[in-house]
């Protein structure tokens, strides 16, 4: 909210500096985030009285005025309607700058001469305002600077106000919590008026069919007024908050509004059929045009209505049919309170947030409600004219029970570990506007003001010591260390931070994306199961409407993002929760990590060139999910064909360690890899990562280390390519004994000299004996024992030699 | 026979002759060990004078040996064939890097274990109750409204802060409670250079007896201390949550100016860092603690903001481009 500093020196004394005020606001939490010092009004423009205008002889639009400036009579140009004889304007004379930087210079406009220019607000940097030229106050004598007639430039705070302080949305409320600060009082403005004529009850009726919804409505009624612009100091408070001038009628409910905090709405009183409102639901199908000429459905909404159908939503924005027009002369004045969960449905169904319904919402003081109403009257009958019905229609049904709360002096200290004096928190306590109904050694007790409704609690009391009596005043000591015990969470937390550093040892860079996934991602990338994924039902924007089934599309993604910045050897995992519908339709998480790999990321010192073959890329895949298994101790790492969408086929698989499912790699199929421009095949695996934990608490059981030496023996097999890696080691198996310790493949060999779809594989196979020192004889008594399985098993050739 | 062996050295022409001449003076039958039974059978009085002797043309003599040996290796390149080039590049295993967002968290984590916390987790996907209404937030809040967090269709939503996680602690346990929760939440705001609608906080909670302000002080001015650097101050300024009583916010002096006023800290010289305050007694009879025995102080922070400020990040949305030359800076 913004706050003119002059404003809030009329309700209370101050020494303090913007800056020092800013600064004692933000430490007694009302953060100040802006302090925005007014410009001067231009040199060289100054007040002008217009003497006479006619007609430009050469242009429709253009006129002359002969105007006072206090030197003497001077014509200028002019093309603002409002310019008429009598009317004081400001004139920048030859040589003043406009807010534009334009500087103003003598000069001929269709042949006739103007020796400078009347201006309207927004060519003077006051508003944005160009509907015609700025009047000035009568009287003001023509020749005399406007930075003068201004007065001097003030200062505005710009305050965050918290949710719970709606009473400081507003001029008084900022000035309760100075005078509180400063310990000084605070000056409420004058609101008595004289009242003519006949009841405001005679004049006008209301009903209010919903009184939980509007707990009260009051109803001033105004005749004989003349809508007109405002008058500038008071267009010039709106500006400085940001609210735009309408005429002295809105302005003034909208002028009260800053002041108070109380959203006041002014009726066309002779546009309201039958003279009277009625406070309801909006009936079905019921449809009204709002001032901002938007139609909008009510059906309900909290709304006044007149005979007609309603006139305005309660609350949040008057309608159009009853709004305040140049040839309005009657007005009723509304002031109400309504209930705040009524004007949040309102508000956030219409999808509008206005001055008022975002202070209806966070709450009002019902006993605010008379007080605007009477300032509101008091400043049209100044502003418009007019007279003012007698008294005021109020439908209330009385004011709430005084909320009365005890603060414990003790629990001050033991709640803040600081010692505040009982005095002081007395003292302060009734700086805020708390009566004080009670007070022994030991506590006291206060009454709660009505524009206090945070305050329910001793606690919500206490907050109001700490931060009035000063939080930096509050100790910060050395923390003790207590030890409470944690849940198996400290576990998992602690086996994931492993596993990151796992991954991140093998060579991966981790990576982040959002839990939301595009569906269009989706279609080119397809992982997960549609019928259980979760949607968003309001997502902030379509590429993020899914909540993510699984980690690989965008690991995908993210691969080919970095490849269309020119970084090929990629080498990435993610960790990340997944979601999916359960069949409760509530929503099951699971946590998982993806691998993702493109060329040789992690190889240095003459990596090699050209693309990583399908072979490599694959390969390079398993082995670091085989490496993660080593050191995740989940035992060896087996691989089973299958097909998924996303992965092209024959080079997908699922993965099996320890007995159990832990997820699926393969390479990124064909065609999604040529149309993102890859450089070459994209490994991509995603595994389960409470999978991957299960041996995570494990404690490793210390085994001999070997004392004797073994014996390796090398075989060359020959075989039909049809024999895979896996059928050789499970036949070197099945013949060797259990002095077989390691069976290794080094080398694999393709040639003609074979024959046409066979295979030369190469094995090392080390025996030894926990026992004793193995024989030679032992070694190849086992090397033919495995030989004669390997032709049995696999028809295979031995190789001799 | 030492001018005779050190010429000898000399004289040899490359590494095998200098091996032979090893030999033949040091080797186990070399020419020198002759000398050993001599020194035996010497008369006493010469005895130490010979074997001083002895030892000072061994001595001699293998320098002379590593002396030519050397020569003859740096000779060697020239003399007969290229030598091995060492300005090759090293083969090695690049490892990867930890998201500044993971270290963070793990930081903070490793920071508030030696304060006695352990680390607690609770689901992204959380009940409104969970969310909101048990951590005291009026049923009309606009934080309710779908505008502003994601609702689903279960009518579960997506977790708005990770406060949650405190009354899943305080539902399944007894005081005493020490206990951090980082994870992801979820708000729609628009993404811009400092607003995700995906984002992570790190949630504290401590439960006790006479647990106060003060308290909250020192463990986030420790904290402060332990991540920022030993200068950094902590303000802490008056605010509101639904959930504390009293509420703060916290701010940590700039770590670039040091308080003075700069670009980053836009001249206030602090740098906004979260919320934290004491329990409110409302929150804990939501969950069945009784608010006149226990006391205990929350807080959270932003993990984005906090890497931001402590590697200089200035945009909030390169965390989750994951572009690898951003990424492998951090190692």
């Amino acid at each position: 909210m913004k706050v003119p500093i002059a404003w809030l020196r009329e309700c209370v004394d101050f020494d303090a500096t913007p800056g020092a005020l800013a600064e004692a606001l933000t430490m007694s939490g009302m953060e100040v985030e802006g302090i925005v010092a007014e410009k001067r009004a231009p040199d060289g423009v100054v007040a002008a009285r217009i003497v006479a205008v006619t007609p430009h002889p050469d242009a429709d639009r253009l006129r002359l005025c002969r105007v006072d400036d206090g030197r003497g009579e001077v014509e200028v140009v002019c093309g603002a309607d409002n310019a008429a004889p009598g009317v004081t304007a400001p004139l920048a004379r030859p040589g003043a700058s406009l807010a534009d930087g334009t500087v103003v210079r003598e000069s001929a406009i269709r042949g006739r001469a103007s020796a400078g220019m009347l201006c309207a607000e927004d060519e003077l940097g006051l508003s944005d305002d160009h509907s015609g030229i700025m009047i000035l106050p009568d009287g003001v004598r023509p020749g005399t600077p406007l930075a003068e007639v201004l007065g001097p430039p003030d200062t505005v705070l710009e305050v965050e106000v918290t949710w719970n302080r709606p009473d400081c949305l507003s001029i008084m409320g900022v000035a309760r919590e100075v005078g509180a600060i400063f310990r000084r009082p605070v000056r409420r403005p004058d609101v008595s008026f004289a009242e003519e004529g006949g009841p405001a009850a005679a004049l006008a009726a209301v009903r209010v069919e919903d009184p939980a919804g509007c707990p009260r409505y009051t109803a001033r009624v105004l005749t004989g007024v003349r809508v007109a612009p405002s008058p500038w100091w008071l267009r010039r408070r709106l500006l400085q908050c940001g609210v735009r001038p309408i005429n002295n009628v809105v302005d003034v409910t909208n002028y009260v509004l800053l002041e108070c905090g109380h959203p006041l709405h002014a009726f066309d009183r002779e546009r309201l059929e039958g003279r009277a409102v009625v406070v309801r639901r909006g009936r079905p199908g019921e449809i009204m045009a709002t001032i901002d000429g938007a139609r909008r459905k009510v059906e309900g909404l909290l709304v006044i209505a007149d005979a007609a159908g309603p006139v305005a939503v309660a609350g949040v924005m008057g309608g159009m049919k009853s709004e305040i027009r140049p040839a309005t002369s009657a007005v009723l004045i509304e002031s109400a309170r309504f209930h705040p969960p009524a004007i949040r449905a309102a508000s956030s169904a219409l999808g509008l947030s206005t001055e008022s319904s975002y202070r209806f919402e966070r709450g009002v003081d019902g006993e605010g409600v008379d007080w605007a109403s009477r300032r509101a009257a008091a400043l049209m009958l100044r502003t418009a004219g007019g007279s003012a019905a007698r008294g005021v229609i109020d439908l209330y049904a009385g004011p709430p029970a005084p909320r009365r709360v005890t603060c414990r002096f003790a629990r001050v200290r033991s709640l803040l570990g600081m010692e505040v004096p009982a005095d002081e928190i007395v003292d302060i306590l009734s700086a805020l506007g708390m009566g004080v109904a009670g007070r022994t050694a030991a506590a006291c007790e206060v009454v709660a003001p009505g524009y206090r409704p945070d305050i329910e609690l001793e606690a919500d009391l206490i907050e109001e010591v700490a931060r009035l009596h000063g939080l930096d005043r509050v100790p910060a000591p050395m923390p003790a260390c207590r030890v409470a015990p944690g849940g198996p969470d400290e576990q998992e937390a602690r086996a994931l931070d492993g596993l990151r550093a796992d991954l991140a040892a093998l060579g991966l860079s981790e990576i982040m994306n959002y839990s939301f996934v595009s569906a269009d991602l989706l279609k080119t990338v397809p992982a997960g199961d549609p019928a259980t994924r979760v949607e968003l039902p309001n997502p902030v924007n379509r590429d993020q409407s899914v909540l993510r089934d699984s980690l690989l599309p965008q690991m995908a993604a993210t691969v080919g993002r970095n490849v269309s910045r020119q970084s090929c050897d990629l080498g990435l995992f993610e960790i990340g929760r997944t979601f999916a519908r359960k069949a409760d339709g509530t929503t099951a998480e699971k946590t998982r990590v993806a691998l993702g790999l493109l060329g040789r990321p992690a190889r240095i010192g003459m990596p090699g060139r050209g693309a990583a073959t399908g072979e490599e890329t694959f390969l390079e895949l398993k082995g670091l999910i085989e490496g993660l298994c080593v050191c995740r101790r989940l035992g060896p790492l087996q691989v089973e064909s299958v097909a998924f969408p996303a992965l092209e086929d024959g080079w997908a698989v699922a993965l099996r360690a320890a007995g159990a499912v832990i997820g699926m790699a393969g390479l990124l199929r064909e065609d999604i890899a040529r149309e993102w421009r890859l450089p070459g095949p994209a490994g991509l695996a995603e595994l389960d990562v409470a999978a991957l934990l299960a041996g995570a608490f494990d404690v490793p059981v210390c085994r001999p280390v070997p004392l004797y030496p073994a014996v390796a023996r090398d075989i060359a097999l020959v075989v039909d390519e049809s024999v895979t890696h896996a059928r050789v080691l499970e036949a070197i198996a099945a013949g060797a004994p259990k002095e077989l310790t390691q069976a290794c493949l080094f080398d694999t060999f393709r040639s003609e000299g074979i024959g046409k779809d066979k295979k030369s594989l190469a094995y090392s196979l080390v025996y030894r004996a926990m026992d004793r020192t193995l024989t030679d004889e032992d070694a190849n008594a086992y090397h033919e024992a495995v030989k004669n399985v390997l032709r049995k098993k696999l028809n295979a050739q031995i190789r001799e030699g | 026979m030492k001018d005779e062996a050190q010429a000898a050295c000399a004289a040899a022409a490359d590494l095998a002759a200098l091996e032979q001449v090893r030999v033949r003076y040091l080797g186990r039958q070399g020419l020198l060990r002759d000398i050993t039974p001599a020194l035996k059978t010497a008369p006493a009085e010469q005895r130490a004078e010979l074997g001083r002797l002895a030892n000072a043309l061994k001595t001699a003599l293998a320098e002379a040996l590593a002396a030519r040996r050397a020569a003859l290796a740096a000779g060697a390149a020239g003399a007969s064939g290229p030598r091995f080039d060492c300005s090759l590049p090293g083969r090695w295993h690049r490892p990867g890097t930890l998201h500044p967002v993971s270290r963070v968290i793990a930081d903070t984590a490793a920071i508030f274990r030696t304060m006695g916390f352990t680390v607690a987790d609770g689901p992204d996907v959380e009940t409104g109750y969970h969310n909101f209404e048990a951590l005291n937030t009026p049923p009309h809040h606009p934080s309710l409204d779908a505008t502003d967090t994601f609702w689903l269709a279960s009518g579960e939503l997506l977790r708005t802060q990770t406060s949650p996680v405190q009354i899943r602690v305080m539902e399944s346990r007894r005081p005493p409670v020490r206990v951090i929760t980082p994870g992801r939440c979820y708000r729609r705001d628009t993404t811009d250079a400092t607003h995700s609608a995906n984002f992570h906080q790190i949630e504290g909670l401590v439960v006790d007896r006479d647990v106060s302000l003060a308290d909250l002080k020192g463990t986030l001015a420790h904290f402060a201390h332990l991540m920022m650097g030993p200068r950094v101050k902590v303000r802490f300024r008056p605010h509101f949550f639904p959930f504390t009583e009293p509420s703060v916010e916290y701010d940590f002096s700039c770590h670039v100016c040091g308080g003075g006023g700069c670009r980053v800290c836009k001249d206030s010289g602090w740098i906004e860092i979260a919320g934290a305050g004491m329990v409110d007694p409302r929150v804990f009879m939501k969950v069945g603690y009784d608010p006149e025995e226990f006391t205990g102080f929350a807080f959270g922070m932003g993990v984005e903001r906090m890497a931001m400020i402590k590697y200089g990040i200035t945009d909030i949305r390169t965390l989750y481009e994951n572009d690898v030359r951003f990424l492998e800076q951090f190692r």
